[in-house]
């Protein structure tokens, strides 16, 4: 019997401990060495990423990362997935993982003061479902359930963060034959707290270990070990029930406490439960723990001690204190009504040791359960990597005004206001800039400053290309940054793979690493937390290689906030080259059905250049509004622009710095590290922009705000070759969703 | 007695509540808050549950309960990995 461990991880166990464990021990270090809670595949690798900065307080590796704002204050970011969950029930499953990464926040000391979510799902239309891999099974039947994981798994997080009163502030969400039968749920969440009261866990012998929030039960037992293999059938016991009206209290007391000063360490509960939020604590104070799992405060009579270590129960804590802070945090307790239970304490030996009633059930070395053995996994090129590069391209269509018009109603690309709108966005009036007409959500913090946010991701391009789909996701996520006129500060990172055990999947990550280190070290970003999920499979196969970048940036000054909403009259400027770069576009993809092309790579030079740029742009004052090219292309880019400003547009494709062989290519390519900006001073503007070392840019057009003569115009080779109602473009941009999700 | 082939009308209860061993907040909150704070301590335990009363136009209340068994599953209006659905006929509606 080695549970849920390997023949060489169990007698790598018993070589350590030099005996057999007992079952107990094995339930505990088989949730702790799951590669959900133990990084054993991916530490090797997430260990070069660049973490430190100017600003970093506190890098990857705690429950979440921390970044110096200035004045004593402090932001806090953290992101986790919550995949296999909502695969099998949507609604808890999003709700749980919105609670969970709510405490990672608190685990800090910090208040939460927003959530955001990036989601994938199967495509939710029939022309969508078409390309998904298995056939002869009726596509109806797929879209459907598509379309109800997405609906519920939206109410989940609406839910969760409406009743707790946190802000869902911003997201994205993707499309793609590969989640069939599955999902991809990740939830980011920014704390804000003074530097001052950061819990640091640091305690020592004899403090009191405390449990606190919701009673223990028997739900959600083997959640970890369940999220560390594929998806094959639905696991009943993995189902967790959010409680978000008891996380509202919970949040209220800790950082009560935390003001209070009656803390020295927090941990949230969640993957292996007990077991693994004990052995974390224990190794990140550096002193072992003797507990009683008797004195859990458990919901269902008679559960077993090991029932009790590993159970995933949700809205649970663990607090380390003193004998003085033990009254005063007994007495916040007592005020909010929590249920809570005095489980043992610090020892200065190093033995995590579980007691029940008084008999010592497990005693293991903390420093072994919580360091799994690490796993070697081969990584190797598939041997056909490139296959897809050489596709045939598309005949030109004949009427690309149509294809603007489909591209915009494309789930993926339309307005996401089916979803927004069923968030509370503006709870806890920092809201600034709201989702929807924003390129990132931005929050006003206390010292005046402002920070922005978004989350970015193309499985798309990381299919075809993992180097540069993730470099691609890096640049979007700051590109977002900057157009809201922030300068990026920090960066977490969510790495969804399939099976690491296959070495072409290991391979995929491997690359998406180096991507990441690349990238954040030119351009001197952090990456302050992360997390990594593995086996995101069905018996349908591995997920698309899906990492996901949320990137923070800090605004000085309320007027550099940028929207990117064109006015009538302001001329229209292109940062960046635009080139034949189709490989997993939305263009190839969505409208064409094609798989293959190349994918857009990064010029770190330019990338960095045109961001700086912007930047310099923006606190000059000479920026209108600011938008980001990416998925649809600048034609996308453009008509978002124009209905946010309720103003039509007339540009000429011929003008735009870069080559590219056709006019579909030049309206649809997802080429990186493009910026559209609209100004009411382009003299000026260009000055400044010719005044820098060969930077790309061109003047390609002007907004048109004549009620009779609003339309999106693009003329090419001295033609029009584009021309198309506002309201037309508007009314798909902005209804598609909701139209779809009424069917 | 129901008489064969008239169509008549019957109330059928769709009652959906959350698996055993899954948690049920609501029910845990009612009992804590309301029934053991107001004193009725022999009460021990408390699951909520969603009933909804469906009128079917029917030959049979065998077959009012067979639609509405069919409707649930076909509709996903629970979730069985999380919720149990029992199905029961509650008798004719009045018309």
């Amino acid at each position: 019997m080695t549970g849920t461990l390997t023949v060489d991880e169990f007698r790598y166990l018993k070589e350590k401990l030099s005996r057999e464990p007992n079952s107990i021990e094995l339930d505990i270090v088989g949730a702790e060495w799951s590669e959900h809670c133990s990084y054993k595949s991916s530490k090797k690798y997430v260990r070069m990423l660049p973490s430190k900065g100017k600003r970093v307080v506190i890098g990857p590796g705690y429950d979440a990362g921390v970044l110096d704002v200035g004045d004593g204050y402090v932001v806090t970011v953290h992101i986790e997935s919550h995949n296999h969950p909502s695969a099998v029930e949507p609604f808890g499953g999003a709700a749980t993982g919105v609670g969970g990464v709510i405490r990672d926040i608190m685990s800090m000391g910090t208040r939460p003061i927003a959530v955001l979510d990036a989601l994938r799902f199967a495509p939710i239309t029939q022309d969508g479902a078409k390309r998904t891999r298995t056939t002869g099974v009726g596509g109806k039947g797929r879209v459907l359930k598509s379309k109800w994981l997405f609906k519920n798994v939206v109410k989940g997080i609406a839910d969760y963060g409406n009743c707790i009163g946190i802000p869902t502030v911003g997201g994205e969400v993707e499309f793609d034959p590969s989640f069939e039968d599955y999902c991809l749920v990740d939830v980011a969440s920014i704390g804000f707290g003074r530097r001052d009261l950061l819990v640091k866990n640091a305690a020592e012998p004899d403090d009191i270990v405390v449990l606190a929030g919701g009673s223990t039960g028997r739900d959600g037992i083997h959640g970890a070990s369940f999220a560390s293999k594929a998806l094959e059938g639905e696991n009943r016991s993995a189902v967790q029930i959010p409680d978000p009206f008891l996380e509202k209290l919970l949040l209220e007391a800790t950082i009560e406490a935390v003001d209070q000063k009656c803390v020295k360490a927090i941990k949230d509960l969640g993957g292996g439960g007990l077991a693994c939020c004990l052995s974390e604590v224990s190794d990140s104070i550096g002193n072992g723990l003797d507990v009683d799992v008797a004195k859990v405060h458990a919901r269902e009579s008679g559960m077993s001690p090991a029932e009790l270590m590993i159970s995933e129960s949700q809205e649970r804590m663990l607090f380390i204190t003193d004998d003085t802070g033990l009254e005063k945090l007994k007495a916040i307790l007592e005020k909010y009504r929590i249920p809570y239970s005095i489980l043992g304490s610090v020892r200065q030996n190093p033995d995590l040791v579980v007691r029940f009633n008084h008999d010592v059930v497990a005693r293991m070395p903390f420093q072994l359960v919580a360091h799994a053995p690490l796993a070697e996994r081969q990584a190797k090129r598939p041997h056909d990597f490139g296959r897809y590069v050489a596709v045939r391209p598309p005949a030109l269509p004949k009427d690309l005004g149509k294809v603007l018009l489909a591209m915009l109603a494309n789930p993926t690309i339309a307005g996401k206001g089916w979803i927004y709108s069923q968030y509370d966005h503006e709870v806890g009036v920092r809201t600034v800039v709201k989702p929807g007409p924003s390129d990132a959500s931005v929050l006003r913090l206390d010292n005046g400053k402002f920070i922005a946010a978004k989350l970015d991701g193309n499985s798309k391009h990381c299919f075809l290309d993992p180097y540069a789909g993730t470099m691609g996701c890096l640049s979007e996520s700051c590109r977002n940054i900057v157009c809201s006129g922030a300068e990026p500060i920090g960066i977490v990172d969510h790495l969804q793979f399939g099976n690491p055990e296959d070495p072409e999947i290991f391979w995929s990550f491997t690359q998406a690493v180096n991507a990441i280190i690349d990238y954040c070290k030119y351009m001197g970003i952090p990456v302050v937390g992360g997390k990594v999920s593995f086996y995101n499979e069905t018996a349908k196969g591995p997920i698309k290689p899906s990492p996901v970048i949320g990137a923070l940036g800090l605004i000085e000054q309320e007027s550099w906030i940028t929207k990117p909403a064109l006015k009538d009259g302001d001329s229209i400027f292109v940062i960046g080259k635009t080139g034949d770069e189709m490989g997993g576009s939305e263009y190839y993809e969505w409208y064409h059905h094609i798989t293959g092309g190349t994918v857009p790579s990064v010029d770190l030079h330019a990338d960095k250049q045109n961001a700086d740029a912007v930047m310099k742009l923006v606190r000059a004052g000479l920026v209108g509004c600011a938008h980001d090219c990416s998925k649809g292309g600048i034609a996308v880019a453009l008509s978002e622009m124009a209905v946010h400003g309720k103003v039509g547009f007339d540009v000429n494709l011929d003008q735009l710095p870069g080559s590219c062989s056709r006019p579909d290519n030049l309206m649809f390519s997802e080429s990186n590290s493009r910026y559209i900006i609209g100004t009411a001073r382009p003299a000026e503007l260009h000055s400044v922009l010719s005044g820098m070392d060969r930077i790309s840019f061109a003047e390609i057009g002007t907004a048109t705000g004549q009620r009779q003569k609003q339309s999106a115009k693009f003329s090419y080779k001295g033609r029009t070759l584009v021309s198309v109602g506002i309201a037309d473009i508007e009314s798909n941009l902005n209804d598609s969703l909701a139209k779809i999700m009424k069917q | 007695m129901e008489k064969p082939r008239r169509i008549a009308k019957f109330t059928v209860h769709v009652i959906i509540e959350n698996k055993p061993y899954i948690n049920d907040p609501e029910g845990e909150t009612i009992l804590r808050d309301l029934i053991s704070r107001g004193g009725y301590s022999d009460v021990t335990s408390v699951r909520s549950a969603k009933l909804l009363k469906m009128v079917v136009k029917s030959k049979s209340g065998r077959e009012a309960e067979r639609t509405v068994r069919k409707l649930c599953e076909d509709l996903r209006i629970f979730n069985p990995v999380v919720s149990t659905c029992t199905v029961t006929l509650a008798g004719q509606a009045q018309s």
